[in-house]
């Protein structure tokens, strides 16, 4: 059996800790988050974990309002879709910024949010 | 591979309702029964949409519960879920196995129920259909989806929130003359304009309603069609997928997978958009609409606003898009939309749909989309 390269568990893990993981492809170059079996552009299994700076610009943004029964004390809150330096992008709670500045092409920077020990995927200002 | 028709149609009223989403199937199916004038007993298979039975009903093994509702208990039955698209993805299965060969008489359908728990419930039960690891701990629901999308077609492409709130108006418009839809009341986009946000830039009436209903369709071998005075040939069903993770979109202002089932289903059907009179497609929030017109090729990226803005979606328009009044006001019980979509799209090319008919339709589309833009199925149908 092959050694998982990174698994959910440990990114978050890693997450936790303030540091983000991408996966390169070995053969193609390939940068994802989160690892898929084969990689995508050229289905090679040759996945190799790379640190992440973290920094980024946000590509799109929500302000949710009505939320899950799990997120109902939170609203209301901000999501982003955010594009890292590095080319690929993730999803995460928008923190410590006002709403009304928050724009396409926003620079952000990551930091891990902890809440009922799950670590979640969180940005704050550059 | 053999050709295949839909010769019967049901559906239940959509709106709340006091009895569980098999009962409903039930009345469904049984309508579709009584139009296709064919004995319960020719029926071979049933293909089955659910999504939310097991949390909001407590309810699993949904297919052979229905069946058993209905009286035939012994037919060979499955539960298909792929979200929102559900009773399309159905459909499709359904559609090959009478292609096939194996089956003559194919029942085809769905049913959901969500209006007996709170929002805030069925918001999450909902939301299960995003990822469980990188999206709902985010707090990300399906308005907040679409509102990702929507930020990005302004964005790229100027879209505003007043062309969006001229596709609520429309689909709201149309709505007004079908029976079965759930709010069948004319709005304005001063209505629309005015309410609160939900997921900005989406707004309260950009936004489809949470609806208990159930539809059914009777699919039918050409042998079985041809003894039959009105069979809608279905000319061609395809599905695509897409990554399950917003963060990982191509393109944002896009739905790469209607654009891919869209290629698929002309191709099958040798027809393209230029051809198609009528259009269902799906509507979930308003930015939907205009994303998939522009996916189907109806319009040119980044124009779909400016359509909706024109009236060029409206009845009488260039190409008329839910004249059912859409999920936004007909209502979408999620496991029943993709069916309900093609008994409207059957009924037009009948020319049954009274004050919403669009006229001298001979070929229509159905569009559904399941989730977050990972799954999408188009169905093209044609009369004789």
């Amino acid at each position: 059996m092959t050694e998982r390269v990174i698994t959910l568990k440990s990114f978050f893990e890693e997450a936790r800790a303030g540091r983000l993981t991408g996966i390169r492809c070995g053969q193609c170059g390939e940068l994802a988050i989160p690892p898929k079996e084969f990689c995508p552009a050229c289905q090679k299994r040759a996945w190799v974990s790379v640190p992440l700076t973290g920094e980024g610009t946000i590509s799109s943004f929500t302000i949710i309002r009505v939320a899950p029964r799990g997120h109902a004390g939170e609203t209301p809150y901000a999501v982003a879709v955010v594009k890292l330096a590095e080319g690929v992008s993730l999803l995460g709670r928008v923190v410590d910024l006002p709403f009304e500045s928050l724009r396409v092409g926003l620079p952000v920077r990551f930091r891990p949010l902890v809440k009922n020990e799950q670590t979640v995927v969180g940005f704050g200002p550059a | 591979m053999r050709r295949v028709a839909v010769i019967g149609v049901g559906l239940t009223r959509f709106g709340k309702h006091d009895r569980t989403s098999a009962e409903l199937f039930a009345e469904a199916a049984g309508e579709a029964i009584v139009d296709a004038e064919i004995a319960p007993s020719s029926i071979r298979a049933l293909y089955y949409g659910n999504v939310t039975g097991g949390e909001g009903e407590r309810q699993l093994h949904t297919g052979p519960l229905a069946a058993t509702l209905l009286g035939l208990a012994d037919i060979p039955t499955t539960r298909f879920e792929t979200a929102c698209a559900t009773s399309h993805a159905a459909f499709r299965h359904a559609v090959m196995e009478v292609s096939a060969g194996i089956s003559d008489v194919v029942l085809v359908g769905g049913a959901e129920r969500v209006l007996h728990i709170p929002t805030d419930h069925a918001t999450e039960y909902f939301a299960y259909c995003s990822d469980a690891s990188w999206e709902q701990p985010v707090g990300l629901t399906f308005p907040g989806v679409f509102a990702l999308i929507a930020r990005a077609h302004m964005e790229k492409h100027g879209t505003t929130e007043e062309q969006m709130a001229h596709v609520a108006v429309k689909n709201h418009r149309h709505g007004v003359h079908n029976p079965k839809a759930q709010f069948r009341k004319e709005i304005t986009l001063e209505t629309v304009l005015k309410s609160a946000y939900v997921a900005d830039p989406l707004k309260l009436f950009d936004c489809c309603p949470f609806t208990d209903g159930a539809a059914a369709v009777v699919l039918v071998s050409e042998e079985v069609a041809r003894k039959h005075r009105r069979p809608v040939w279905v000319l061609g069903s395809a599905a695509a997928s897409d990554t399950m993770f917003m963060h990982e979109k191509r393109d944002l202002a896009r739905v790469t997978a209607t654009e891919r089932a869209a290629r698929d289903a002309y191709r099958q059907a040798g027809k393209g958009p230029e051809d198609v009179n009528v259009v269902e497609l799906h509507d979930c929030f308003t930015i939907a609409e205009i994303v998939a017109t522009e996916g189907l090729g109806f319009f040119e990226p980044g124009t779909g606003g400016i359509a909706a803005e024109k009236g060029w979606t409206s009845l009488g328009g260039k190409i008329p898009v839910n004249p059912s009044g859409g999920l936004k006001s007909k209502g979408h019980p999620i496991g029943a939309t993709g069916a309900a979509q093609i008994c409207e799209i059957v009924t037009q090319l009948r020319g049954e749909a009274g004050p919403r008919q669009v006229d001298g339709a001979r070929i229509g589309l159905t569009h559904t989309l399941g989730g977050n833009t990972a799954t999408v199925l188009v169905s093209l149908f044609g009369r004789d």
